[in-house]
């Protein structure tokens, strides 16, 4: 007969049921005289807290409430930040985007019309170089996130580890990882729209974690990172965004 | 009728602070005796009380309301006790800590001896004192909360199996300190 183990009878005692203790006197035996000693381990005595304890939990908490609505300010306007950096470089690739335009816009001039063959081609270009810029800045912001990945799976899970230089980034990041996938899924990118919105509760995890994370805190990120295949789907897609905005250059402007 | 823990989530996740003091009103002592029973130090158990309710207050926008407001506070504040006992052993590691509490009971534990009551009870909390963070814990909540496997497999963030594992390990442990109490060998 096969006896039960003792971490079964240890389990039996918890309330799991295994039969063969119904047939069993010597494994029946074994569990009594576990139940002996487990049956004599009361609950330690815990002091009990006295009346103000609620109130004063609150105060000391408030306190420390505060302090952490004034550092999630700090991050809305770093958030913002981003934003606006994101706005100002969209605008500066406009400028330059126009400046090529006009460049090339003399020798159309002193073109008699312009066929509809020729507008159609301008307007390819125009498309062309507005989706080169997008690539480019999606590329870098892809080479960032990955950065940041490979630094946190890298850390050996400790009590509190000093990840606020990564958490900083991450938010920064955070406000753009938004506005490219809009983007993106604007242009029919769809590779690089699943990612971006693969990558957005990562950078969101990360950006919420306190500066100095637990050890199960980071390890939670980690296996995120992990479960997801984030770092290798950044790799290939980075690839392909490199030989598509390649790509583009080798296509002469018609 | 009483605003329920969900209600008073959602208020304190639009910056209703009032409602984050009412949560704190009423699961603090419910978390500072689970906290205390891991940690068996009434400041240390004050401590992970108050960093359960900042992890919570950051956290507000993950809780989904699948599990009960106080399963969920529980989970942080076990999270937290754990935390507290690892920065406490690297401490004592550090401090070459030869005030081991089992001795208090090793040395003078023979059963005609004792006085069955108090001495038992430190031996229970030189046994508690033996275990790892992930055997306490386990054992505080299934034998002194009556928390389901399955529960405190998720707070640990083990299988269920691994979970018993924990458990059995931890009893083994109190057995053998246990064991000029009661006779009984592991």
């Amino acid at each position: 007969m096969n006896h039960v183990t003792q971490e079964e009878i240890v389990m039996a005692y918890y309330g799991e049921r295994f039969a063969h203790l119904d047939d069993c006197e010597e494994c029946r035996t074994e569990l009594a005289r576990i139940a002996a000693v487990l049956d004599r381990v009361d609950a330690p005595e815990v002091p009990e807290p006295d009346a103000d304890y609620e109130s004063r939990v609150w105060q000391r908490l408030e306190w420390r409430l505060r302090g952490e609505k004034k550092r999630e300010r700090r991050r809305e306007w770093i958030r913002w930040g981003a934003v606006a950096a994101v706005v100002a470089l969209a605008f500066v690739a406009g400028l330059f985007w126009q400046r090529e335009n006009r460049a090339v816009a003399p020798q159309s001039v002193s073109k008699p019309a312009q066929s509809p063959n020729q507008i159609v081609s301008q307007q390819q270009n125009q498309q062309r170089q507005r989706d080169r810029i997008l690539l480019v800045v999606i590329n870098e912001h892809f080479d960032d996130s990955e950065r940041i990945l490979v630094e946190l799976s890298n850390l050996k899970p400790e009590e509190g580890l000093d990840i606020g230089p990564e958490r900083a980034r991450a938010e920064g990041l955070l406000a753009s990882n938004r506005l490219y996938r809009r983007s993106a899924e604007d242009r029919g990118e769809e590779n690089v729209a699943t990612l971006l919105d693969d990558l957005e509760p990562v950078l969101m995890q990360i950006a919420h974690a306190p500066s100095q994370v637990s050890a199960n805190e980071l390890r939670a990120i980690q296996k995120r990172v992990e479960a997801k295949g984030l770092v290798l789907k950044l790799r290939v897609v980075r690839a392909n965004v490199r030989g598509k905005t390649a790509a583009s250059y080798q296509q002469p402007n018609v | 009728m009483e605003t329920t823990d969900l209600e008073l989530v959602e208020r304190a996740r639009g910056g209703d602070d009032d409602a984050f003091r009412l949560l704190v009103e009423r699961h603090s002592r419910g978390i500072y005796r689970t906290a205390y029973r891991i940690t068996s130090n009434s400041a240390d158990a004050d401590d992970v009380v108050q960093e359960t309710f900042l992890r919570a207050y950051r956290s507000l926008h993950t809780y989904d309301g699948r599990a009960s407001f106080t399963t969920w506070a529980h989970r942080i504040a076990v999270n937290c006790a754990l935390d507290l006992l690892d920065s406490r052993k690297r401490r004592e590691a550090r401090h070459d800590s030869s005030d081991d509490l089992s001795e208090l009971v090793s040395q003078d534990a023979s059963p005609e001896r004792v006085v069955l009551g108090a001495q038992m009870q430190r031996a229970i909390a030189a046994a508690l004192q033996a275990m790892s963070g992930n055997e306490r814990t386990a054992f505080v909540l299934r034998h002194f909360e009556g928390v389901p496997l399955e529960e405190i497999g998720a707070i640990l963030g083990i299988k269920t199996n691994a979970t018993k594992n924990t458990i059995f390990r931890a009893v083994t442990k109190l057995r053998e300190r246990l064991q000029p109490f009661t006779g009984s060998a592991s």
